[in-house]
C-alpha cells in the first residue's frame, strides 16, 4: 500500500493492461494504492483453475469491481444471430452477476450483418437492459469510434435516451472521443445519472488518419492519462464531467504492448501516478475525512 | 399493501384498462418453498386455508380458500439447484392468469425475460415460466376458466370439499417486494415492460403500510391486484442480497371482522407504534421466521 493516498478511490485500473495470470494483475493493482478493477470475461474463464477459482480469488483481493467487458456486436442483429448474441450476452452477464459486479460495458456494433435501423437497437439494448435488471446489473453502452452505426457518444447517448431504460446508461471512453474529435461542448446534454462508466486514456499522437490506425492505436498504443499528447484535453475533459455532477468511476482503459512486457508493479505505478495527477492535481480534491462513507449510487 | 379508493374511482380507471397486452386476470397460485411443510400448513390453516389436494409426483399440497389458492411445495430436487426447500418459507413463485400462456412466455422472452427450463415429469402440465426477483419464479396460467391445472397435476383429498369459502371474503390483494437500495425504477420497469403494470402515483395509496412504490395490474377490477417494491429503510446501507417476495396481501371487504375471525382461530396481528389494526387493514405477526400476511381493506370480496 502507498504510505500516500489522496482521495482518489474512484480511479480504477483494467486487467488489460497486465500481463500474467489473474492474481498476480489483482496482487498488483492493490499493492500500487488502487481499490478496484475492470475484468474482463477472458480474465475469469482464461483462469487454469477455472471460473470458480477466478471469482474467488477476484473476491479474495479486496477489490471492488468496477465493471466487466465487454459485449460486442450485440444491437442490430436479426433471426439466429440475435438468438446467439442474446446466449452470449446471458453468458456474460451470469458472470458479472457472480463477481457481485453491478455494470456490464457492451460497445457499440462493428457488424455488417446489423441493422442501421435505430428502431432495432433501441429494442435490442431494452432487451439486454431487461436481462440485467433480476441480476441488478446496469448496462454501459459504449460507442466504439469504428463502430459501423454508433461510432460517437452523441449517437449512442441518444440510442440511450429513446430506450429510456432506467439501468441502461453511458460508458464513455475518451480514447474514441479525442480519436474522433468530438467537441467536448457535447457533453453538455448528458444526464450525469446516466454516465455508468468513464473509461480514461491518452496516446501518443495527435493526429489518427484512418480507421485502420484507430484501431491499432486504441488496441495496441495508449498510454495513461498523463503519459501522452492529450492531457490538457483530458483535464479539461474529467473537470467538465465533475462540474456537470459525475461522480462515477473512472477506469484506465490502457492497451498498450509494451506495458504487456513490463514488471506489473511498474505498470501499476504509472497508473497510479495518473490516478494521483487526476485526482490531486486536475480535480484538485482534499483528502477524505477519516470514516468518509461513499455513498453508493 | 396499500390501496387507493375502489369506489368512484373505477370508471376512471377503466380507460387505461385498455393496455393489457397478455390479457393478465388476476393471480392463479402463490407457491411456497419449505422443509417444514407440516408447520406452514399449520400456519395457512389458521389463516383459513384447507388442503385440498396433493401433486401426483412429488411432495406438493396445494391449499385454498375462496378464490385463492395456495402451494406449499416440499419437494427435494433430485439435483441441487439453489432452489432446495428451507426451513424458512419463501415465497417462491406466483402464477398469473393470462390468454395465452404460450403466446405470453413467447412475448417475455423477446422483450429479455430469462427463461426457467421445465422439468415435468410424463403426463404433467408443462407450464411455462420465467425468473422473478431474487429465486422466485413467475408462472404463465391459461386453464383456469372451463377446466384447472390440478385437475391434471393433483389429486384429490378425499372426502374434502374443494371450494372451502374464505374466511370474511379474503381474497388475492397482492404481493409486497422487498428490493435493493436504488432499484425501485429497475422493478418498475421490469413489470411494466413485461406485464403492462402501471404505477400509482404517491398520494393514491391508504393501507397501514404506505411505503415503497405501487405498481397495478392491468386486469379487469374483479382481478386486479398490486406489486408494492420496498426498498431498505434508509439506516441499512447494503442489502442488495436480499431481494425477494415478501408476503402476501388478502383484500376483505371488512378488515376488522377478518381479524375478528382470523383472531378467533389464533392469528395474532402486529399491534405496535407504527402498525396496528384499523378499517384500512393489519397486518399478522410472523410465522415461521418468514410468513405473514396483510390484510387490506378493499370492497371487492
Amino acid at each position: 500500500m502507498s504510505h500516500y493516498s489522496g482521495n482518489i478511490d474512484d480511479f480504477g485500473m483494467d486487467t488489460i493492461s497486465l500481463a500474467g495470470p489473474l492474481e498476480a494483475k489483482l496482487k498488483a493493482v492493490r499493492e500500487a494504492g488502487f481499490t478496484q478493477i475492470m475484468l474482463a470475461a477472458r480474465d475469469l474463464v482464461g483462469h487454469p483453475d477455472g471460473l470458480d477459482a477466478a471469482i474467488a480469488a477476484v473476491r479474495g483481493s479486496g477489490l471492488r469491481v468496477t465493471g466487466f467487458q465487454v459485449l460486442r456486436d450485440f444491437e442490430g442483429l436479426s433471426g439466429h444471430l440475435h438468438d446467439y448474441k442474446v446466449d452470449i450476452a446471458k453468458s456474460m452477464l451470469e458472470m458479472c452477476h457472480a463477481l457481485d459486479c453491478r455494470l456490464l460495458l457492451i460497445c457499440s456494433s462493428t457488424s455488417v450483418h446489423a441493422t442501421d435501423d435505430t428502431r432495432a437497437l433501441v429494442k435490442d439494448l431494452r432487451k439486454l437492459a431487461m436481462l440485467a435488471i433480476p441480476m441488478n446489473i446496469r448496462i454501459a453502452y459504449e460507442a466504439l469510434s469504428w463502430g459501423r452505426v454508433v461510432n460517437e457518444f452523441p449517437q449512442a447517448w441518444d440510442i440511450i435516451c429513446e430506450a429510456d431504460m432506467p439501468n441502461l446508461g453511458l460508458g464513455f471512453d475518451s480514447f474514441h472521443m479525442f480519436a474522433t474529435k468530438t467537441s467536448l461542448d457535447e457533453l453538455d446534454m448528458l444526464d450525469p445519472d446516466k454516465i455508468f462508466l468513464v473509461q480514461l486514456a491518452d496516446f501518443m499522437w495527435t493526429e489518427i488518419k484512418s480507421v485502420e490506425e484507430r484501431i491499432a492505436t486504441a488496441r495496441h498504443f495508449r498510454v495513461f492519462p498523463g503519459e501522452g499528447v492529450h492531457s490538457e484535453a483530458l483535464a479539461t475533459l474529467v473537470t467538465k464531467l465533475h462540474r456537470l455532477g459525475y461522480r462515477g468511476d473512472y477506469s484506465f482503459e490502457v492497451f498498450n504492448d509494451d506495458y504487456q512486457q513490463m514488471p506489473l508493479p511498474t505498470v501499476a505505478q504509472r497508473a497510479w501516478r495518473s490516478a494521483l495527477w487526476l485526482g490531486e492535481d486536475v480535480l484538485r480534491r482534499s483528502v477524505p475525512l477519516p470514516n468518509q462513507i461513499r455513498l453508493k449510487r | 399493501m396499500s390501496t387507493h379508493l375502489q369506489t368512484a374511482s373505477t370508471d376512471r380507471e377503466s380507460i387505461l384498462d385498455a393496455v393489457n397486452p397478455l390479457g393478465l386476470d388476476g393471480i392463479e397460485f402463490i407457491e411456497y418453498t419449505t422443509a417444514k411443510p407440516q408447520a406452514l400448513g399449520q400456519v395457512l390453516e389458521m389463516m383459513g386455508f384447507r388442503p385440498i389436494a396433493r401433486h401426483r409426483s412429488r411432495e406438493v399440497l396445494l391449499y385454498r380458500q375462496g378464490g385463492i389458492n395456495v402451494i406449499v411445495n416440499a419437494h427435494i430436487p433430485a439435483m441441487p439447484d439453489g432452489a432446495a426447500p428451507t426451513d424458512k418459507p419463501v415465497i417462491a413463485a406466483v402464477a398469473v392468469r393470462v390468454r395465452d400462456a404460450a403466446e405470453a412466455y413467447r412475448r417475455a422472452l423477446e422483450r429479455g425475460a430469462w427463461a426457467v427450463p421445465s422439468r415435468v415429469e410424463v403426463m404433467e402440465l408443462n407450464i411455462p415460466a420465467i425468473h422473478g426477483v431474487g429465486k422466485s419464479r413467475i408462472y404463465f396460467v391459461d386453464r383456469y376458466d372451463k377446466f384447472s391445472i390440478y385437475d391434471v397435476d393433483f389429486v384429490p383429498i378425499p372426502t374434502v370439499d374443494p371450494h372451502p369459502p374464505a374466511v370474511a371474503g379474503l381474497h388475492f390483494f397482492g404481493i409486497v417486494q422487498y428490493i435493493g437500495n436504488d432499484r425501485t425504477e429497475d422493478w418498475a420497469e421490469f413489470y411494466r415492460e413485461l406485464f403492462g403494470f402501471t404505477e400509482l402515483p404517491a398520494e393514491q395509496r391508504f393501507g397501514i403500510l404506505p411505503k415503497g412504490r405501487i405498481l397495478r395490474s392491468p386486469c379487469p377490477p374483479s382481478s386486479r391486484f398490486y406489486l408494492q417494491l420496498i426498498e431498505p429503510e434508509a439506516s441499512v446501507l447494503d442489502v442488495e442480497g436480499d431481494e425477494g417476495l415478501q408476503r402476501i396481501g388478502l383484500g376483505t371487504a371488512d378488515v376488522l371482522q377478518a381479524v375478528a375471525e382470523l383472531g378467533k382461530r389464533g392469528v395474532e396481528f402486529v399491534e405496535s407504534r407504527g402498525v396496528h389494526t384499523e378499517n384500512r387493514g393489519a397486518l399478522t405477526k410472523s410465522w415461521l421466521g418468514s410468513v405473514s400476511f396483510e390484510l387490506v381493506h378493499d370492497e371487492r370480496g
